[in-house]
């Protein structure tokens, strides 16, 4: 097991209002789910100490403005101007679970006491996925000329060889749409207010076949933020701590440019959590809650089958029955998933984990948890992973 | 059947690793990078064979017979230059010739509710504009 198991603790979380349009810009949608962070933990600003994003643009084809499309550590630390800072960095590799995971690195080396991480995410004007303009460069030379255009067809030809090769059909996953919207009406945060019927799922008009409309999380203009401290520290603020049992990373990747590999998304996910559960001393069956990235629902079955909750080709099967419902056997997505907050990437996962941990999820919160698996990051190639506890044992 | 007579794709801009898949394209040939240690195909093509590390790859000729590996309709009209083909099929094959590499393209000549995981597909030469030509796919003869 892992010898900083439990040592770090995640603390405070915030949380700006997710809109459909760019109506203030990003930066201020990242200030305030800070501010709101560090007000929920009980410090003030002059408190942070810490510096972590991972803020790369998704949609395809757009600048990245700082402040306005994306928003960088230097940004933060210009609206911030915190006087004790003493660490920050941005991640590649892997998503913002990666700035996470360097966070919680940084705590353990002690070279800062209090760190704040956000995820951003921008909805610019026009198409979300653009193809490339009239040339296509790099690894884009191979598929944009074939109107291949963002992640979204790259997820859906995984998907289409997911479904035949395992003989799945893709009307099962109507079942998760519905229960994770169903979870969302009970998350304040949640873009959808409105319940989503077997009715609306089959009747939504295709995207990317085999996903239609409600397959895909909608695009917004939102921020999330996190307090991570030591187990120490956390103990003495406010809310209830969700103590970091483990944590893992994908540890392979194919060339780019290559698509259409379901490999790819299941060795990624299988490395990652192979990593969670040996650090954890946990696996699958302690499980007591899910979060897994969801993006598109596709991911939410490799992401089952690949961490080990189900066999290969049988997530579609796994869902049904009840067994994702808040009193199921493996409550899911509890928060209602990026399907309902809208587009926000692995952090809102993350902050599910640990809320659900520490008894703070309120309405939604599913009875007796001790152990919250996250399964975070857009998409599972770039994925990682990790096990908040109640009690730190 | 997706018309393709009113698209404008995006044209390709070879680079160092590249090139020769594209002049050979122009030739009406299939040639994919191949490690001349190991002996693996790779596509798309890299600076080193992701089998076995050796830095000696060449381009060599594949008979372009394969099958579709896996595949999307396409019915979003988001980049209005492929509004006129849609619902039209992108596919990913994989060929006898070079298990374990993927290429993208399109199905020609056939409707796009065909596109199933398994067909046997063959390819085909779409030419693009005085510079360029696509490898593409349509069904194989009896598949």
């Amino acid at each position: 097991m892992w010898e900083s198991r439990c040592k770090i603790a995640l603390s405070g979380v915030g949380f700006s209002k997710a809109t459909r349009a760019a109506e203030i810009p990003l930066a201020a949608h990242a200030l305030y789910a800070v501010k709101e962070a560090v007000a929920d933990s009980g410090l003030n600003l002059s408190d942070i100490d810490g510096l972590t994003t991972y803020p790369e643009l998704p949609a395809t084809g757009h600048a990245e403005v700082d402040g306005i499309s994306i928003v960088s550590v230097n940004c933060m630390m210009a609206m911030l101007k915190l006087p004790n800072l003493s660490w920050h960095i941005q991640t590649g590799s892997v998503n913002i679970g990666g700035a996470v995971q360097q966070a919680v690195n940084a705590l353990l080396a002690g070279v800062c006491k209090y760190a704040v991480v956000w995820r951003a995410m921008h909805n610019p004007k026009g198409t979300y996925q653009n193809l490339p303009g009239t040339y296509a460069q790099g690894a884009l030379q191979f598929t944009a000329p074939y109107g291949f255009g963002g992640p979204g067809q790259g997820m859906a030809v995984a998907y289409t060889r997911y479904l035949e090769k395992n003989n799945q059909k893709r009307d099962k996953m109507v079942t998760l749409a519905v229960t994770q919207r169903k979870h969302g009406l009970r998350n304040p945060h949640s873009y959808f207010k409105d319940p989503l019927t077997p009715k609306d799922y089959f009747d939504s008009r295709m995207v990317a076949y085999p996903f239609c409309l409600y397959d895909c999380d909608i695009p917004v203009q939102g921020a999330v933020a996190i307090v991570l401290t030591t187990a120490e520290r956390a103990r003495d603020l406010k809310p209830q701590p969700a103590y970091l049992a483990g944590y893992g990373e994908r540890l392979r990747f194919e060339t780019a440019g290559r698509i259409g590999s379901l490999a790819n998304y299941m060795e990624g996910g299988r490395s990652s959590a192979e990593l969670t559960w040996a650090r954890s001393g946990f696996g699958p069956k302690d499980v007591d809650v899910a979060q897994i990235y969801d993006g598109f629902s596709a991911s939410v079955m490799y992401g089952l089958e690949s961490y080990g909750f189900c066999k290969e080709g049988e997530g579609l099967d796994f869902i049904q029955d009840g067994r994702i419902e808040l009193d199921g056997e493996l409550p899911l997505n509890t928060f209602g998933g990026s399907l309902s907050t809208g587009r926000i990437h692995g952090l809102w996962h993350i902050i599910e984990g640990a809320l659900q941990a520490s008894g703070r999820a309120g309405e939604r919160q599913v009875k007796d948890v001790n152990v919250s698996f996250v399964g975070a990051s857009a998409p599972i190639v770039t994925g990682t992973t990790f096990i908040f506890v109640k009690e730190p044992y | 059947m997706s018309d393709w007579s009113k698209v404008t794709r995006p044209i390709p801009v070879p680079n160092e690793w590249t090139k020769p898949f594209w002049e050979a394209a122009k030739q009406g040939e299939l040639k994919l990078q191949r490690c001349q240690e190991c002996r693996r195909f790779q596509h798309p093509p890299y600076a080193t064979c992701v089998n076995c590390m050796s830095v000696d790859l060449k381009f060599e000729s594949v008979s372009g017979k394969g099958a579709i590996y896996a595949y999307t309709i396409m019915y979003h009209t988001g980049d209005k230059r492929f509004a006129p083909a849609v619902p039209y099929a992108s596919i990913i094959v994989e060929l006898d010739d070079a298990p374990g590499a993927l290429m993208a393209g399109n199905l020609l000549d056939a409707e796009y509710t065909e596109a199933k995981v398994g067909r046997r597909v063959e390819v085909t030469f779409q030419p693009l504009n005085d510079d360029f030509t696509l490898p593409q796919f349509r069904l194989a003869p009896g598949a």
